[in-house]
């Protein structure tokens, strides 16, 4: 076992990256000869993560996120900048680089106009933004008492806080079922990819069946989305559309993207924190919102730079995360002798394990513990999640988020369950 | 505390870096090197607006940042929470709160107007209020809480009165029968004033406000609750929340108390109706409490309130600490302003005990500021050409009302002045500058280590300004009863058609006084060896030796 610990990584490396190592070859000359930068190497990304707790397993990537040194050092100088002359900054640079940000996530998700991307601190944020207008939609009586809206069981935590601040205390329903007694469905919120467990969810075709019955708007809630999964704005076809980019898209934290298509729906929508700005459009509204560290905002291009360093870009990645993801899974549930939360298909970067029965998991305080317990005593950070069983099944669940740094953390998980050891 | 300390690193860098001296206060140099970040040129007239943090304590933040990334999820488990609680109880005892359940922090007085005004639009559409109550405000509130307004009470139906305060003012007296005024209005067919928002130091134009007085107005007047805005204040004035006794205070820590953006803290009254402030971003602690609720909402970078600590550190290495800043401050900014005042031969906004660590000094009616673009304006000449940062504030005058006049007529601007006790020497630069900028001098400060700056500096101009000829000008000014400023002979050294002077000061602890002098004096002198009086945009170096 020891043995495959050290063989398997580099081979895990080489198998990889197999590319670089063409680049490795000429990176020096390249690097002059040649006008787009080289590809990266292992080294390259060691020394990007080098910040990353070297004992520490991270494999619940989808939290946090992860966020290169070369990023970083960028935001610093953004910071910096600002403390130098703040005012100069504020008057001559936030805007226009701000906008620049906003431009670039505009191409990537495949949006029409840059006026339907807003910038926000994260997607809990947006989740406020759109039931806020909901909200305003009830007590101005646009919508009935008893109006719906409609969010999945595994909506993330936030979100359904956010419904039940704002939704239902307006006099509207939050159902997990669809509509009832002739009530309007106003709004409907999918997940594109489920927090925990985690699953991708078809979302255009949940759209289109939303479209078909007749629901005001769709408001698909994919913190996960960009770098997980695909996401294309005219496609997928939503009302509202959020993605964090400091979960996937290595930005720092935090930095998220609320879209909001161009509809005579949706001319209301505010930040909840108002400034000077209000009435200016969401996307300013969101620009400024009072005095703050907006650097988070600002990095978007250099994060752009880093991940085209990588083959094939985002897609590359996005690629290769979910193969080894996948392989992984399924090396641990062949291991355990336990069963992956759903089909590879559905899965993105991210998988759910199966966690053997043995370990008696059966409440959240006892996930929690666990979890607790693998970071303190063996240095690995992962995610579980309890289900209370129906008809046999096991209780415990654990989610993998593999995110291309991740070289090392699988075999470690393996070798560090020796399950009866854990008792 | 569970959270690493992250004084002890910076601490120990510190003494390894410079022996302490002899006192135990913080010294000058300590300070230049503390604000070693920030432009060296540009004189920082602004505090007011976005604040000045050390450099002790932007690494204290660096070094929370750097965990975070390190192991996110065993900081957000073991460290976030137990760090901001920590925050939290430094602050409450700092503004005498009674429990630390009172205490929430907040990016800002922004969120904090949200969080207060957004309650108040719940009470309008749930019926609780009635529509056409009303909300009062002073006509000078920050435009985003006005917005704010906008947003939550008009929207749902409420009515907004405006307290419009006079300006200049010459008294407190003159605040509070405006405000006396403007709550009859606003009781008037009996509608109900459910809200006054009341600024403890207003921002533009800058007046402290005697809020304890207009709290007791408030009560007696039967306004159900009182939220003051003071934005400005901890660090400007004594907070003291148990003596202003209103409902709700909110300040930034990132203005004059040294934090770096953004922080503030919101402080409610515990009462029957406390549980039902929420921050406007939900998350999954919705319910637990604002101060629960406001230290999570959602993945962000929280390190600008876990640095408190390290903040109060640093405040108390200067002596008096806080209190002995803020007099200083205070000090400081009005002998400026009055120097700035006779110089122009204008006024001041407000007598000295109406401002705080910012003043309003009237510009020359000469500048001819006719409109708020005017005064965006020479804000940006200022900055680009001098630079100097000063906000300025234009005055709009109702019909009838006349303003102050100066010799040459309506003084229509203001430029608001901010003193940072940091910067000794730089502030007194600052008010240098201003002054010279509008006598059309301009002046270039050089790094007193800089021994070779001036010549290297002049070999620049040269070569930028190769057709202008320039002179170089030392004067000299004898100091009198103790002033320690001196300067030296005169000499020319080149004639390059530009007319320069070379100012050398003796000693680091100048005062203000004595360096406004001797630049009244360089300006005579300059005037007086003009063979035209035409000005060719003569530079002034300022070189500490």
């Amino acid at each position: 076992m020891a043995s495959s610990l050290h063989d398997a990584p580099s081979a895990a490396v080489n198998g990889t990256f197999a590319a670089d190592a063409k680049s490795q070859v000429h990176k020096k000359p390249r690097l002059y000869a040649d006008p787009s930068p080289p590809l990266f190497t292992p080294s390259d990304i060691l020394s990007e993560f080098s910040h990353h707790d070297p004992a520490i397993a991270r494999i619940n990537n989808g939290s946090f996120g992860s966020c290169p040194s070369s990023v970083i050092s960028a935001q610093n100088d953004f910071r910096l900048q600002w403390l130098r002359q703040p005012d100069d900054f504020y008057f001559n640079q936030l805007q226009p680089k701000i906008l620049q940000s906003r431009t670039i996530i505009k191409d990537l998700i495949n949006a029409d106009h840059v006026d339907e991307v807003s910038i926000v601190d994260n997607a809990t944020t947006a989740a406020a933004i759109v039931l806020q207008q909901i909200a305003w939609g009830f007590a101005e009586g646009k919508f009935n008492h008893g109006d719906a809206a409609v969010m999945l069981h595994y909506a993330y935590g936030a979100v359904k806080k956010s419904v039940e601040a704002y939704v239902t205390r307006a006099g509207g329903q939050a159902l997990q079922r669809g509509k009832q007694n002739g009530r309007r469905v106003r709004l409907a919120v999918i997940d594109h990819v489920t927090s925990m467990p985690t699953v991708v969810i078809p979302v255009k075709e949940l759209v289109t069946i939303c479209r078909e019955e007749g629901v005001d708007q769709v408001f698909v809630d994919a913190a996960h989305g960009i770098g997980c999964v695909d996401i294309d704005m005219k496609q997928i076809g939503a009302d509202f559309y959020t993605s964090n980019l400091h979960k996937w898209y290595f930005c720092p934290p935090s930095v998220a993207f609320l879209y909001c298509k161009r509809s005579v729906n949706n001319s209301d929508l505010h930040h909840p924190v108002v400034s000077h700005e209000y009435g200016n459009g969401l996307a300013i509204e969101s620009a400024w919102i009072g005095t703050r560290d907006y650097s988070a905002q600002l990095v978007v291009p250099k994060v752009l730079e880093f991940i085209n360093r990588f083959e094939g870009g985002i897609n590359g990645i996005k690629k290769r995360n979910h193969e080894r993801v996948v392989e992984m899974g399924q090396m641990l549930v062949e291991a355990w002798g336990t069963h992956l939360g759903c089909p590879p298909e559905m899965c993105s970067s991210m998988v759910m394990v199966g966690l053997p029965a043995c370990l008696g998991i059966s409440s959240d305080r006892d996930a929690l513990n666990l979890r607790t317990c693998l970071r303190e005593k063996f240095g690995v950070e992962v995610p579980i999640y309890y289900r209370s069983p129906k008809d046999g099944e096991e209780g415990g669940v654990t989610g993998l988020g593999m995110q291309s740094i991740n070289l090392l953390t699988m075999h470690s998980l393996v070798l560090l369950f020796p399950i009866h050891k854990l008792k | 505390m569970q959270h690493e300390d992250p004084r002890n690193g910076e601490s120990a860098h510190r003494s390894s870096k410079k022996p302490k001296l002899s006192s135990k206060f913080i010294t000058e140099s300590d300070i230049r090197d503390e604000f070693s970040h920030h432009h060296p040129r540009v004189a920082r007239i602004n505090n007011g607006s976005f604040g000045s943090c050390p450099g002790s304590v932007l690494t204290a933040q660096r070094h929370l940042q750097l965990q975070f990334l390190r192991q996110p999820d065993a900081f957000y488990f073991n460290t976030l929470r137990d760090g901001i609680t920590a925050s939290r109880k430094i602050i409450k005892d700092f503004i005498n709160a009674d429990h630390v359940d009172e205490v929430s922090l907040v990016d800002n007085a922004t969120t904090a107007a949200a969080i207060v005004l957004q309650r108040i639009g719940r009470s309008f559409a749930e019926g609780k209020f009635q529509k056409n109550d009303t909300v009062l405000m002073l006509h000078c509130a920050f435009q985003a809480v006005k917005k704010s307004i906008q947003a939550y009470v008009t929207r749902a139906g409420g009515s907004v009165i405006e307290v419009r305060l006079p300006f200049p003012v010459n008294s407190e007296e003159e605040i509070i029968s405006e405000f006396k005024k403007s709550i009859e209005e606003g009781k008037s067919n009996g509608r109900k004033i459910r809200l006054a928002i009341i600024d403890h130091i207003t921002s533009m134009p800058s007046l402290v406000i005697p809020v304890k007085e207009l709290v007791r107005i408030c009560r007696a007047e039967g306004i159900e609750q009182v939220f003051v805005d003071a934005a400005h204040a901890i660090g400007s004035v004594k907070v003291d929340v148990k003596e202003v006794g209103a409902d709700f205070y909110v300040s930034n820590l990132h203005k004059w108390f040294f934090c770096p953006p953004s922080v503030a803290f919101l402080y409610c009254k515990k009462s029957s109706s406390s549980s039902d402030l929420h921050h406007p971003v939900v998350s999954h602690e919705y319910g637990n409490g604002l101060p629960v609720e406001s230290a999570w909402i959602g993945t962000r970078d929280y390190s600008s309130q876990l640095v408190v600590p390290a903040v109060l550190e640093f405040v108390n290495r200067f002596e008096g600490g806080i209190d002995g800043i803020m007099k200083r401050n205070h000090d400081e900014v009005v002998k400026m302003g009055k120097m700035l005042a006779e110089s122009w031969g204008t006024n001041l906004g407000s007598p000295p005990e109406m401002s705080a660590a910012m003043i309003m000094v009237g510009l020359p009616s000469r500048l001819c500021l006719n409109s708020e673009e005017d005064a965006v304006t020479l804000r940006s000449h200022l900055r680009d050409r001098y630079e100097v940062e000063v906000p300025i504030f234009h005055q709009v005058f109702k019909d009838g009302e006349e303003g102050v006049r100066d010799k040459d007529g309506f003084i229509t601007g203001y430029l608001r002045m901010g003193k940072r006790a940091k910067c000794f020497i730089r502030n007194e630069e600052a008010v240098m500058k201003v002054r010279a900028a509008f006598h059309g001098i301009n002046i270039c400060v050089l790094p007193s280590s800089d021994a070779c700056g001036i010549t290297q500096f002049l070999k620049n101009q040269t070569k930028k300004r190769k057709e202008h000829r320039r002179r170089k000008l030392y004067a000299s000014w004898k100091p009198r009863n103790g002033e320690s400023c001196c300067l030296r002979g005169c000499n020319e050294v080149e004639s390059l058609g530009t007319y320069a002077f070379l100012l050398a000061i003796d000693k680091a602890e100048t005062s203000n006084v004595g360096i406004g002098m001797a630049l009244l004096q360089m300006v005579r002198i300059h005037w007086s060896m003009l063979d035209q009086p035409k000005l060719l945009k003569p530079w002034l170096w300022v070189k500490h030796v």
